[in-house]
Formats: C-alpha cells, sequence, structure tokens
C-alpha cells in the first residue's frame, strides 16, 4: 500500500472537493459578473460579494468543522456541528427565500 | 384468387371490374373480408411492433454488454458469487428496462392508431369512409381533393382528375387522369400511365374513382418505398443527448483506465482492479437514460392524447414545448371555420342569379357523397343546395376549365348555353378586376371609367373592413375555338361580389394570450387580404405590430425577409412558396418554428417547420407530413400541448441534472478512495446493486409533477448549463463521501483491513452514498424549497422513499450477507440522519446561489 498516512490522505481528499467547489464558485460567479458588465469595484459591490459569497464561506467553515471533529474522532462533537452547521443553513435559506419574495413583490427596476 | 395481370390500363373499366369480380356496387362486405385474410392488408412493411425485439434491443446496450463480460471475467477466475450477482443484476436491468420500453412502444402504436389515413370504398353498392389499410384488390374507391391515393388503382371515372406524382416521378406539376383506355405496348413507367392512380400520390384537383389493383408492398410505392423513407433532422434534443452521452462514455472509458492502471500499479489483483473499474464505469454511465427519454415521451404523448393532441414523432414533443413561433392560417384558429355565403350582389347590391349560376360554373369544389375542396367554393354549394338553386347550371355544359393556382388566385371556365360560349371568372377581387374592362351597372355592361373603378374599390375596401371575405365573379362571351388558356381570361365584365362570413371565435384572444405568456409568438400566414385578416386581430384585439403582404414579400430580398419575420404579425395573401420562405427565415434567425396548417398546400411547410401541426380534419396530405395532429383546431388545444411538451423536456433534464450530479460524485470519490485505502471502498457487486436500486428510484421521474416556471417559457438544450451544473452540484456528492470515509475510518475504527473492519466500511458508505444519491432528487428537481413550496409526484415519493427503505435495510438482512454488508451500529444512523440533512440543505443553499448567477 501507499506509504502515507490514511488521515493525510483522506484530508488532502475532502479538502480538494471542497477546493474545488469553491473555485467553481468563484468561476461561475465571475463568469456572471463579466456578463452583466458589473465588474466595478465599488465599496457597495465589494459588500455584496462578501454577502453573496456565505455560500462559500459556510463551506470553508464545514471543511475546518469536519476536519477537527473527525480528528478528535468524537461522534459527539461531529453530531453537535452538525447540528449547528444545519440551523445556519436553514437561516440562509429562510433568508434568501425572503429576500427572492421580496424581489418579486417590488417592480422590476430593469 | 384473382390471376393478377399487368395491363388493366388497356382494358374497358367494365372488364377492369369483371376481372377483379367486382361492380359498380364495389365488393361485398363478406368478400371483402375473405381478400383481406388472402392479400394481407394495405400498408408498407415497416418494423412491426414486436415484444421479442422490444427483448432483444435490451442486449444492445453497451452496459449490458460490460456486465456480460464482468460477469465472465468473474465467473472464469473462480469469482463464482460475484458472477452470479452479476448475472441477476443483467436479469434485473433487462426485465426493467423491457417492462418499460414494451409499454412505452405500445403506448406509441396506439396513439398512432388514432391517425389513420381514411378511404372512401364502396361496398354492397353503398359509400363508406373505412381505414385505407383494410382496401383489398376489386375495392371501389372514391378520391377527393387533399386525399393521398391509398392503393395502386386503375381509374373507372375522373372528373377534373388531377393528380401530384412527385412522390414517384419526381414531377410536381400536376397530371390529369381519366378513365380512358391507353394503347401501351411493354412495360410502362408510371408517368405514361394516366388512367391509374398510384398509392401515395397526393389528388390535388377535381374528384374520381378507381378500382384498387394492388394493394401494400405490390403496389409501385411499395416497390420503391424504402427508397423514398424521408427522415426528419434529428432534433435539436437529440443532438444534445447525443453529444452529452458523447462526453459521458469518453469521460467514463478515461476514469475506467485510469481507476485500473492505479490500483494494478498499487498491487491490488487484476482481477479484482479490472471488476471495479468497470463497475464505477457503469456506475457513472447514465444507462437509464434512453429509458428515461422514451418513458417521459411515451407517457406524454399520452397525456396529450387527453388534451386531444395526438403526437406522430415522438422526438418532436420536446421540440413541440420549445417552440417561439408559431405560424398558423387565420381560418379555424382564429374564426370559427365554418366558412358561410353571407351574401351576393352587383355594384348596385341587386341581388342577381347569374352570381350564384356562375360561380356554381366556376367552381372547383367536388360535389359527392360529400362536399369538399376549396371552403369557399363548398359554401357556394351548399347555399345553392339549401336555396334550391342549383337547378338554374342544368342549361350550361362544361367546356374548359383554367383551374385556380395561387399566383393567379384566380379560376375560369368556359360554358356553353343555347349554342352561346361563354368565359367565367372567379377569384379574389383585385385579381378579376385586373382582368375586367367592363362592368355590369344596372343590366348594361359599361366600360370601367375612373368612376366606376372607385366605386368597385370602395364597395371592396367596405367589405373587407368589415371583415367580409369576398371574391368577385366576372365573365364575357368568347369564341369557339380548340383549347382555351389563361390568354383568354380577358375584357371581362364584372357581374358582382360574392360575401362570406367566417365569425371570430370567441377563445381566439384568450388562446393567443396564453401563447404569448408562454414565451410563444404567433404570426398569421393568410391567403386573404390584409383588410381582413386585420379586422379579425382588431375584432379579437390581438395587436398587430406589422402587415406584409404576398407582392411585397416577393419584392423583398433573402436579407430583408429575415428582418421583416421578426416585426410582423400578419402575412396576407401569400402563396404555398411564400410560407416556406416565411418559416425558413424564421429557422435562420435562431427561432423554432411551428406551423399549423390542414390544407394540400401545407405539406411542405409541414415539413419545412420544426413542429409541423395539423388536425384530425385536415386532408391527408397534410395530417401525413405533420409531427403532431390536434384533434380539435384550437390553439388552447395547441397551447395544453405545448404545456404536456415543457413537462417532459422538464423531466427528461431532471434525470440528466440529477444522474450528473449525484453519479459523478459519487464514482470520483470511490475511484480516489480505492487509491489510499487498503481496501476497496466498495465491492463490484455492491457498485452494481447500488447502481440497480437507483435505477429502480428513478423509474417514476417521468411522471413527476412539473414547477410552473419550467413550463412558462420555451428553454432550449443547454449543453453548457449541464457542463456547470455537473462541475457544481457533482462535488457535494463527493465531499459527503469522504465525509463518511473520514466517520468509518477515524470514528468507527474501520482503518484496519481485517474482513468485518472492511464490511463496516463498505456497508456504511453503501448506505450513505445511496441516501445522498436517491434523496438529492428531491431537492434537484425544483428551484423552490422542496415538499414546502413544490410537491414531488405521489409515485416519485413512494417509490424513492420505498428504495431508501429497502437499501437502508438490505445490510441487516441474508442478500445483505451474501453482498458482503454488515449491521451497522446504532451510533451510525445518528450521524448519518445528521449528515445527510446537512448534505440536503448544503445542496439547497448551493442551489440558491447557483440559480443566481446560472440562468437557465
Amino acid at each position: 500500500m501507499l506509504n502515507l498516512d490514511l488521515f493525510v490522505w483522506w484530508v488532502i481528499n475532502i479538502s480538494w472537493s471542497i477546493v474545488f467547489l469553491i473555485a467553481v464558485s468563484i468561476y461561475l460567479y465571475g463568469n456572471s459578473r463579466t456578463r452583466r458588465k458589473e465588474s466595478n469595484q465599488t465599496a457597495a459591490n465589494r459588500i455584496r460579494l462578501g454577502k453573496d459569497f456565505v455560500f462559500v464561506w459556510i463551506l470553508l467553515g464545514l471543511l475546518v468543522f469536519y476536519i477537527a471533529s473527525v480528528n478528535i474522532g468524537s461522534a459527539v462533537l461531529f453530531a453537535a456541528g452538525n447540528i449547528v452547521v444545519e440551523i445556519i443553513l436553514i437561516v440562509y435559506l429562510m433568508k434568501s427565500m425572503h429576500e427572492k419574495s421580496e424581489q418579486t413583490a417590488s417592480p422590476r427596476s430593469k | 384468387m384473382i390471376v393478377p395481370r399487368r395491363d388493366y390500363w388497356s382494358i374497358h373499366p367494365s372488364s377492369v371490374y369483371q376481372a377483379f369480380e367486382t361492380s359498380e356496387n364495389g365488393l361485398s362486405e363478406q368478400e371483402a373480408q375473405r381478400r383481406l385474410r388472402t392479400y394481407g392488408h394495405n400498408e408498407l412493411p415497416r418494423p412491426r411492433f414486436s415484444g421479442v425485439r422490444v427483448l432483444l434491443r435490451q442486449f444492445r446496450n453497451l452496459m449490458v454488454v460490460i456486465l456480460i463480460a464482468c460477469a465472465i471475467i468473474a465467473g472464469f477466475f473462480a469469482e463464482l458469487k460475484q458472477s452470479i450477482m452479476i448475472l441477476s443484476m443483467i436479469a434485473l436491468s433487462v426485465i426493467l428496462g423491457f417492462y418499460n420500453e414494451y409499454k412505452a412502444e405500445k403506448i406509441v402504436v396506439d396513439l398512432r392508431q388514432n391517425v389513420s389515413i381514411k378511404a372512401v370504398v364502396t361496398r354492397d353498392g353503398k359509400p363508406s369512409e373505412i381505414d385505407s389499410r383494410l382496401l383489398v384488390p376489386g375495392d371501389v374507391v372514391s378520391v377527393y381533393v387533399g386525399d393521398i391515393v391509398p392503393s395502386d388503382m386503375r381509374v373507372v371515372h375522373s372528373k377534373d382528375l388531377q393528380v401530384n406524382e412527385a412522390v414517384l416521378t419526381g414531377e410536381s406539376f400536376p397530371v390529369e387522369k381519366t378513365s380512358n383506355l391507353l394503347d401501351i405496348e411493354g412495360q410502362p413507367a408510371p408517368q405514361q400511365l394516366t388512367n391509374y392512380l398510384f398509392m401515395g400520390t397526393v389528388v390535388v384537383h377535381g374528384d374520381g374513382r378507381g378500382v384498387v389493383v394492388s394493394t401494400g408492398k405490390n403496389t409501385e410505392f411499395g416497390a420503391i418505398s424504402r427508397s423514398l423513407a424521408r427522415s426528419h433532422p434529428e432534433t435539436e434534443f437529440q443532438k444534445g443527448v447525443k453529444m452529452y452521452g458523447k462526453m459521458l462514455l469518453t469521460l467514463t472509458f478515461v476514469l475506467a483506465i485510469g481507476i485500473f492502471s492505479l490500483n494494478a500499479i498499487i498491487g491490488r489483483s487484476l482481477i479484482d482492479a479490472l471488476l471495479f473499474a468497470l463497475a464505477v464505469a457503469i456506475g457513472l454511465v447514465p444507462e437509464l437514460m434512453p429509458a428515461i427519454v422514451t418513458i417521459s415521451l411515451s407517457t406524454g404523448a399520452q397525456r396529450m392524447a387527453k388534451v386531444k393532441t395526438i403526437v406522430k414523432r415522438l422526438v418532436s414533443i420536446e421540440d413541440f414545448g420549445n417552440m417561439d413561433i408559431l405560424c398558423t392560417d387565420k381560418t379555424g384558429t382564429l374564426t370559427e371555420g365554418k366558412i358561410v355565403l353571407e351574401d351576393y350582389s352587383t355594384l348596385h347590391e341587386i341581388k342577381d342569379p347569374r352570381i350564384i349560376t356562375y360561380s356554381l360554373l366556376c367552381n372547383a369544389a367536388v360535389v359527392g357523397e360529400r362536399i369538399s375542396g376549396n371552403p369557399m367554393d363548398a359554401a357556394i354549394w351548399q347555399y345553392a343546395i339549401e336555396k334550391g338553386e342549383v337547378e338554374s347550371t342544368k342549361p350550361y355544359i362544361k367546356i374548359d376549365e383554367m383551374p385556380f393556382y395561387y399566383q393567379r388566385r384566380m379560376m375560369s371556365v368556359v360554358v356553353r348555353k343555347d349554342g352561346e360560349l361563354t368565359i367565367i371568372a372567379k377569384g379574389a377581387p383585385e385579381s378579376v378586376l385586373s382582368k375586367c374592362t367592363h362592368a355590369e351597372m344596372m343590366g348594361k355592361s359599361e366600360p370601367i371609367s375612373t368612376d366606376i373603378s372607385l366605386s368597385i374599390h370602395d364597395k371592396f375596401l367596405d367589405l373587407s373592413q368589415q371583415g367580409y371575405r369576398s371574391i368577385a365573379v366576372a365573365y364575357r362571351s368568347i369564341e369557339s375555338k380548340t383549347s382555351y388558356s389563361v390568354e383568354d381570361e380577358r375584357d371581362l365584365a364584372l357581374l358582382g361580389f360574392l360575401v362570406f362570413t367566417d365569425p371570430p371565435k370567441k377563445d381566439a384572444n384568450q388562446a393567443v394570450t396564453k401563447l404569448k405568456e408562454m414565451g410563444v409568438d404567433v404570426k398569421i400566414l393568410t391567403g386573404d387580404n390584409e383588410l381582413v385578416a386585420r379586422k379579425i386581430c382588431d375584432d379579437l384585439k390581438i395587436p398587430v405590430k406589422r402587415v406584409v403582404g404576398g407582392s411585397e414579400l416577393t419584392e423583398m430580398s433573402s436579407t430583408q425577409i429575415k428582418a421583416a419575420v421578426e416585426e410582423t404579425t400578419i402575412f396576407a395573401r401569400i402563396t404555398p412558396e411564400q410560407k416556406l420562405d416565411i418559416i425558413k427565415a424564421l429557422k435562420a434567425n435562431g427561432h423554432v418554428v411551428g406551423f399549423m396548417g390542414d390544407g394540400v398546400n401545407d405539406a411542405p411547410a409541414l415539413y419545412e417547420a420544426d413542429v409541423g401541426t395539423s388536425v384530425d380534419t385536415a386532408v391527408d396530405v397534410s395530417k401525413e407530413a405533420a409531427d403532431i395532429v390536434l384533434l380539435e383546431k384550437d390553439l388552447l388545444v395547441l397551447a395544453n400541448g405545448i404545456e404536456e411538451g415543457r413537462k417532459i423536456f422538464g423531466n427528461t433534464t431532471k434525470y440528466i441534472l440529477m444522474g450528473t450530479s449525484s453519479n459523478f460524485g459519487n464514482m470520483f470519490s470511490a475511484a480516489a478512495a480505492s487509491v489510499f485505502l487498503p481496501f476497496l471502498p466498495m465491492l463490484p457487486m455492491q457498485i452494481l446493486f447500488m447502481n440497480l436500486l437507483y435505477d429502480v428510484a428513478n423509474m417514476t421521474l417521468p411522471t413527476d409533477n412539473v414547477d410552473e416556471e419550467y413550463t412558462r417559457w420555451p428553454k432550449g438544450w443547454d449543453i453548457g448549463f449541464v457542463r456547470k451544473f455537473t462541475l457544481f452540484f457533482g462535488p457535494f456528492s463527493s465531499l459527503y463521501d469522504f465525509l463518511t470515509y473520514g466517520i468509518m475510518l477515524f470514528i468507527f475504527g474501520a482503518y484496519v483491513a481485517t474482513p468485518s473492519a472492511t464490511a463496516l466500511f463498505q456497508s456504511g458508505w453503501f448506505v450513505e452514498s445511496f441516501w445522498t444519491e436517491v434523496l438529492v432528487i428531491f431537492v434537484i428537481r425544483t428551484r423552490r424549497i422542496p415538499f414546502l413550496s413544490s410537491r414531488p409526484g405521489k409515485w416519485l415519493t413512494v417509490l424513492t422513499l420505498s428504495a431508501v427503505a429497502f437499501g437502508t435495510i438490505v445490510p441487516f438482512t441474508v442478500l445483505g450477507g451474501f453482498l458482503g454488508f454488515t449491521a451497522l451500529p446504532a451510533q451510525y444512523w445518528v450521524l448519518l440522519i445528521l449528515m445527510v440533512a446537512t448534505y440536503l440543505l448544503l445542496v439547497d443553499a448551493g442551489k440558491v446561489f447557483f440559480y443566481k448567477i446560472c440562468k437557465f
């Protein structure tokens, strides 16, 4: 077998999948911005960038949490962490739904 | 049994009757049934619907071939358990595929029966309409304008009968057919046989009767039908799916080679490495895609039949849903389609009975068992029959006829009464008036002065503005000649106008608005003049952007036509050739174009359009050329059909997106894990078993509910979107697979390469992988919040949850033991539920992010 510690291999693989996902997200986001010709780096845009990328921040947080909990080998920590992440995701989804319904209700500016 | 001979063209009709042991009264029903048993159905040999063929087709699937190879290899290397398991998978997979495809094909065959070609046959002395497949040699068949000749026939009676034989001879100019004997030696070519009607040719004028001399494959058409088979070009969706399939196969091939090589290099047994690589390859390929597409299309076709839409060519459904322009005529769609002769009069509002008499003489309608042909000519006959004015034509004998052509928009006849010859012309007012030098004013023929010309123009304008369709009648005395031509249509005297109504359809506005809301722009292609078409649109409150006339269109270059078609709502006074030009221009502009037509001359446009739609009452040639046949000529019926088409497209796309997002992720993580784990992350037969369960869960996807936003707008196939979707959602599945590896290895201690630890790891990953792979359908199937704002289909929910339940209990069963699984600890299930919940919420959050930046 390969002379490498299993855990390191595992960390490489799980990190790779999240990094790949983040890279794809940034690529798609950048692509859509270019199409909309809204690449001006104004302060407002930077705030929006931060908001739009909440999903990416969640991913990075998850990566750290998963590696830590598996490294410790605690099922309780893993379970509790998952519940916290689920609450964050539900809040994110509800906020998105609220924003979407507000956008639908208000007349389109474009 | 009739002794067949080939020279029926050279014998008298009475001898033809004799030769076929029939008469003018036709065969008896009993004799016809007997001959049907002897000669078989009047149909061309075509692949028949056969269960055996459907079953054999299952083995033509590349994946089944790979699985058989796997079973042989496993058996050869004494992996008997693996071999039996793989063979069981093949059996189940084949049964599953066979059952669904058999059902799907049966639906299509049954639906096609609804649009069979009919023939008017005389049996036992009575004419009746029957399915043309039931015709037998010796049957006496009547044909009318627009009919497709149902078999080879010797003409025994004809009345101005003209047939287009382009399908056989390539000659598009109509050929006149009579019952006259022909003196031809040897074997004549079809075009020489002017007293024969050939199967597949189209009656374009007049009517006739013939005795069937040969049917089915024994006809001229049957002999050459293989070379004549007209194949439709691939639809955009077919091209897209093919391209996607190729992309997947290439990727799978590269991955399988890679996995095998890496596993071989790290010292795993070659047979294990090979079987594992093949199993991963099978797991990657959406082998169910052809079946899902077929089931989607056929069940959709069945649903569409319920909304009075019969699909003749299944693959056209997708284009039907994606259609963004509909070209249609006005009659029957915007109007009631009931053309009635409302009135007739001279310029001075005098009801001169000659107008009716002349228009009955100069008339292309065929009056037999039914009145058929041009609707306005038929309406004149209907009027005359009701008012008892048919007798007025008795003293006249028709000498010659110059038929109606779209380019001239008029027809004329030469008639004799009491030794005097008269040429009568009837047609579009502007065409007839261009041939007039005189007008009948208060019983006197007077030269058309500027004043008279103005009053004629005003009258025509007034009628058109009121929405009436009008035609003019003119005449003059003519000298006796051997033959007459259109050159004789000159110096005519205008007699008067016939005024027709076709009331606007009450729900037409609603239908056009609904189509507009669905992203389908309606363009009206009419032979009527601009004013009449505009009046109908005004009455129905249909906004008209621009009106282009046929003559204006003739002057335009192809570039100008391309620009004009975008902004024009009504194309008035256009010819069938111009319909074709308009459709071609719209297609060149990138539109998915639908055309709705029911006339003899609509067939080329029906073929040219992406989706040719006809109606059940249309002439045979139009129904034959159409992809879709509506049982009711109504735009609302069409709109409902489009909605169904979009649902089908939506469900097929869901399967593709789901396959890419979960399958890919799972198989990539399996491939990666096989390199660093001291054992295989899942046994080949475990992967195959999971694949099979996943396939079962997907089988009801075609019946899933489709969100409104999916049917609201036409959506074309977008391979770029599928690629982005795969790149974005694929890694989610991989991430949770890797997480499961971590839990199994470091929380449940399955890192030691003992059989029990390996079985624990494989069982843990199997359940997690299956749960995530199957449950994610509820998230991906909609852009909304799953279950709360978008409810999945009943059967999809039941089958998916049943599959999940089955996959969950498998490790605890005998089957699980056979597959190499072991029971999982209670703690695992708690973590699994939490982990899968996080996964589904994360994919849903990813969906919000993804659809914000990627439009589809």
